[in-house]
């Protein structure tokens, strides 16, 4: 596994992170998709603490029914929280748009569900000149566990060096309730989906494996002998590899002296 | 005397707000009746700079903002950290630091070693600094370093060899490791360096850390003062702001020197020998 976390002190690192740079855009709106699910729930917490509650707007966005339970403990997170949230059912949209491609597959709806809860958080910080606060961690951005200018769009994340196994710690220290901290994850991409059962790993064993593989710097047989199943190591070093686009801005063909994302370099902070 | 470290968050890319800021801490310090006041790594500046690097120089000996901090050192001492782009190196831009003192400038030190590995990138933006001097400071003789410099321990070593009292590191390092306590893993790193060069140079190592986050990454802050015996006599906040005043007696180095003899049976000549051989050696 990988080490425990100083929750304490990673909250107050990732507060003080979360106002820095609101602070540089002179911006005091923060908002999220707020999914009933671990992440969302331990990054409004955050939220919370960091802008005040009432700066913080959740969006709970359904696709019709679907996931009541989820809906549910969402509304319950953001009002305990003392939130300002709303529920946007994304349907509408969702059907207009498949009525003609009714042969899609449940992952190309569920991407779309995906990018459409995007969209629409980005319309939503436009009309409250806020940023979107983003939900992926470490372990789904290694693996790659995320939809592209979907739920992986944001303007800042400050959950992404966290592995879902110390996602989990840092939720209790901010006392997540339990419902939602037990809850089998899922990216509800589809009704019956869990994250577990779609990358075929627990968290706890993927976790182990990326925290060699990562921080360990440790090769595939080194990361093996310490008792995972070849196979186990081998689909996660794939996955990996296979993601490696999504952890970047694409590649800008180059031809001038002096080029976008190769030799054109200013900080993202810049301040004055 | 008494130390001020002064562990503030710059403004990355706002030399002109980091201006204000030194001359305000300095104000206050001098309220203080503080005689050396250290600010932190490209304290004037910001860290990240990339591309901003040319942007930020500044001439120390006539840029009117970096005099402006130079006349406010009457009465006291300082260190600033900037990027030095002077009239005898036009076009090469120094990670730097320099030593002001009662509105002089006495001594500017460009950092030796630029980490570029990982998450750092320096020697893509920075000129390298060639040489490592003890200079006279009005309170004894000092060496200073910057950030990475201070954990190769060769450059502690010039400092000692060459009789310095204090050796004052300026840094701007981030934090990594959040496994336990109330501060990041790698500030314990900079704490036993700071103990060991203390003890084993016999003289006071004084180490001004900066704080804020640029781009995602967070400064560890943890500036502190070890004695020449090893002691620690000031610690500053974790993650957090602070201006950490620290009385310190000079007379202990001698008193230190008088107890542990690693000074007086130094033998820098044998020393200097056999890195000639080594360094030659690496050349054939």
């Amino acid at each position: 596994m990988p080490p425990r976390i100083d929750a304490p002190f990673v909250e107050k690192v990732l507060v003080a992170f979360i106002r820095d740079e609101f602070a540089r855009c002179r911006c005091a709106k923060g908002l999220l998709g707020l999914s009933g699910g671990l992440d969302s729930a331990v990054c409004a917490a955050l939220a919370a603490r960091a802008l005040g509650p009432d700066n913080v707007l959740a969006l709970i966005m359904p696709y019709g029914k679907a996931f009541p339970e989820d809906v549910r403990d969402a509304a319950g997170l953001a009002r305990r929280l003392g939130l300002r949230h709303e529920t946007i059912d994304i349907a509408p949209q969702i059907d207009a748009y498949f009525a003609s491609r009714p042969k899609a597959s449940r992952l190309r709806r569920g991407n779309k569900m995906a990018r459409e809860r995007m969209s629409v958080l980005y319309d939503r910080s436009a009309a409250e000149g806020g940023l979107v606060l983003g939900t992926s961690n470490k372990t789904e951005l290694l693996i790659g566990y995320g939809t592209i200018y979907g739920d992986m769009a944001c303007a800042i994340n400050p959950m992404g060096d966290l592995y879902k196994t110390q996602v989990r710690e840092l939720a209790r220290h901010l006392r997540v309730p339990a419902a939602i901290r037990e809850k089998t994850p899922t990216a509800g991409l589809w009704p019956g989906q869990t994250d577990e059962g779609e990358i075929g790993l627990s968290y706890e064993e993927l976790d182990t494996i990326l925290y060699g593989l990562v921080e360990g710097r440790k090769g595939r047989d080194a990361v093996v002998a310490e008792g995972h199943r070849p196979a186990a190591v081998d689909r996660v070093i794939r996955l990996i590899r296979r993601s490696e686009f999504k952890r970047h801005l694409p590649p800008i063909a180059k031809l001038s002296a002096r080029s976008v994302g190769h030799d054109f370099l200013y900080p993202y902070d810049r301040e004055g | 005397m008494k130390i001020a470290l002064a562990q503030i968050a710059p403004r990355l890319g706002d030399v002109e707000a980091n201006v204000e800021a030194h001359l305000g801490i300095l104000a206050k310090a001098r309220r203080q009746k503080a005689e050396l006041v250290v600010f932190p790594e490209l304290g004037l500046t910001g860290y990240t700079l990339k591309d901003l690097v040319e942007e930020v120089a500044m001439d120390p000996a006539g840029d009117p903002r970096f005099l402006r901090i130079v006349a406010a050192t009457k009465g006291l001492a300082a260190v600033v950290g900037f990027v030095e782009e002077s009239p005898s190196g036009r076009g090469l831009f120094h990670n730097a630091a320099a030593f002001l003192a009662d509105g002089r400038l006495l001594h500017v030190h460009r950092k030796v070693f630029l980490p570029t590995n990982g998450m750092f990138e320096e020697a893509k933006f920075f000129a390298q600094g060639r040489e490592f001097r003890a200079f006279e400071a009005p309170f004894g003789r000092a060496g200073l370093l910057i950030c990475r410099d201070f954990l190769h321990y060769g450059a502690s070593y010039v400092h000692y060899a060459a009789g310095a009292d204090m050796i004052i590191c300026i840094s701007a390092a981030p934090g990594r490791g959040v496994e336990g306590g109330d501060a990041f893993g790698t500030s314990r790193m900079w704490e036993l360096m700071g103990e060991a060069v203390a003890y084993f140079s016999t003289a006071f190592v004084v180490y001004g850390n900066r704080v804020g986050t640029e781009d995602g990454v967070t400064f560890a802050g943890g500036s502190f003062v070890f004695g020449p015996g090893g002691r620690r006599l000031a610690q500053a906040a974790y993650v957090d702001p602070d201006l950490l005043v620290c009385r310190i007696d000079l007379a202990d180095v001698r008193e230190a020197r008088r107890k542990r003899l690693f000074k007086r049976d130094e033998k820098p000549e044998v020393v200097w020998r056999s890195l000639e051989r080594i360094v030659r050696a690496a050349e054939d």
